[in-house]
């Protein structure tokens, strides 16, 4: 699929990235010719240009793209250009820049299908990383919803029942499971846990520490620990 | 008549109060929401220059949800 990606600083160049990683075709719009020239430097087919202007977005030929990224640092310039884009049949997604305004966007924007903001998962993996290395931060799938990677640990109350005996909070979802060393599976039921298994779980996020104390449990040793 | 345009700044993704909140101080005749480094701009129309300060720099800025405003008198 085609991509057009606003904005070729550290989000926007990193999901252009991201993309061409999954085979797809990625075109971006950048007005500062140094992120220009770093981008294209690294083989990205880069339009320089403001994207608030719409002959600039046009230039990206919109009627053949799947959906337009609008991923700059300036919030007038990612609105105008997901109103551009989605008049010219794109899928929009918007960054913002401060988390108050994710409702706002939400609910006002009407030529934006999602809104995103990049920090709400960087924090997330920065608060995990703090506590400790049983859990991982996978993706955002809503507002209210992530997706985490947990791994069992000596401590672990559920350590030695099987999958089926696992009882998940209301509101949590086991999606995969692997055993120590093999890549995630679809679960089955009579699957044991054991320390260094992981789980691959979808929660809301007022069950994440119910689910960390169920699969993890209360000791969570530091990496690098004695 | 003195006609004047406040830029505000909310801290708060609670639109549709602070919309309402906005309009209905005195002086205020349209505020909407838009994109950009501010959340609203409103319309005021009042009689004094000392209205227009009244109105942005102590009603407005005392909603609740408000960070900030700029307000720019309108010269023609």
């Amino acid at each position: 699929m085609r991509f057009v990606i606003v904005g070729a600083g550290r989000v926007g160049l990193r999901t252009a990235r991201a993309l061409e990683d999954s085979g797809h075709e990625v075109v971006l719009i950048e007005r500062d010719p140094t992120k220009v020239e770093r981008a294209r430097s690294e083989g990205y087919e880069v339009i320089e240009g403001d994207a608030s202007d719409e002959d600039v977005l046009l230039s990206a030929d919109l009627e053949g793209t799947e959906a337009l990224g609008a991923l700059t640092g300036d919030l007038s310039v990612n609105f105008l250009a997901c109103m551009v884009g989605k008049h010219h049949g794109c899928r929009t997604v918007l960054r913002i820049d401060e988390d108050y305004r994710e409702d706002i966007y939400r609910k006002y924007a009407s030529d934006v299908d999602q809104v995103i903001y990049p920090e709400r998962l960087g924090a997330i993996v920065a608060k995990n990383a703090l506590l400790g290395g049983n859990i991982q931060a996978v993706a955002d799938i809503a507002q209210n919803l992530q997706l985490v990677e947990l791994t069992v640990s000596p401590e672990s109350p559920m350590r030695g029942y099987t999958l089926s005996e696992l009882e998940l909070p209301a509101n949590t979802e086991l999606l995969a499971f692997g055993k120590s060393g093999d890549p995630l599976a679809i679960p089955t039921p009579d699957e044991s846990l054991e320390v260094g298994d992981t789980l691959a779980i979808l929660a809301d996020y007022d069950k994440l520490d119910d689910v960390r104390q169920l699969v993890v449990g209360d000791a969570v040793p530091a990496r690098g620990g004695a | 008549m003195v006609r004047a345009y406040v830029m505000v700044k909310a801290h708060s993704g609670d639109a549709d109060r602070l919309k309402a909140e906005t309009e209905a101080v005195e002086g205020v005749v349209d505020a909407h929401i838009v994109a950009g480094d501010v959340d609203f701009i409103a319309t005021v129309e009042v009689e004094t220059p000392a209205d227009v300060k009244t109105a942005a720099a102590t009603h407005i800025m005392n909603i609740d949800g408000v960070e900030d405003t700029q307000t720019y008198v309108a010269m023609d």
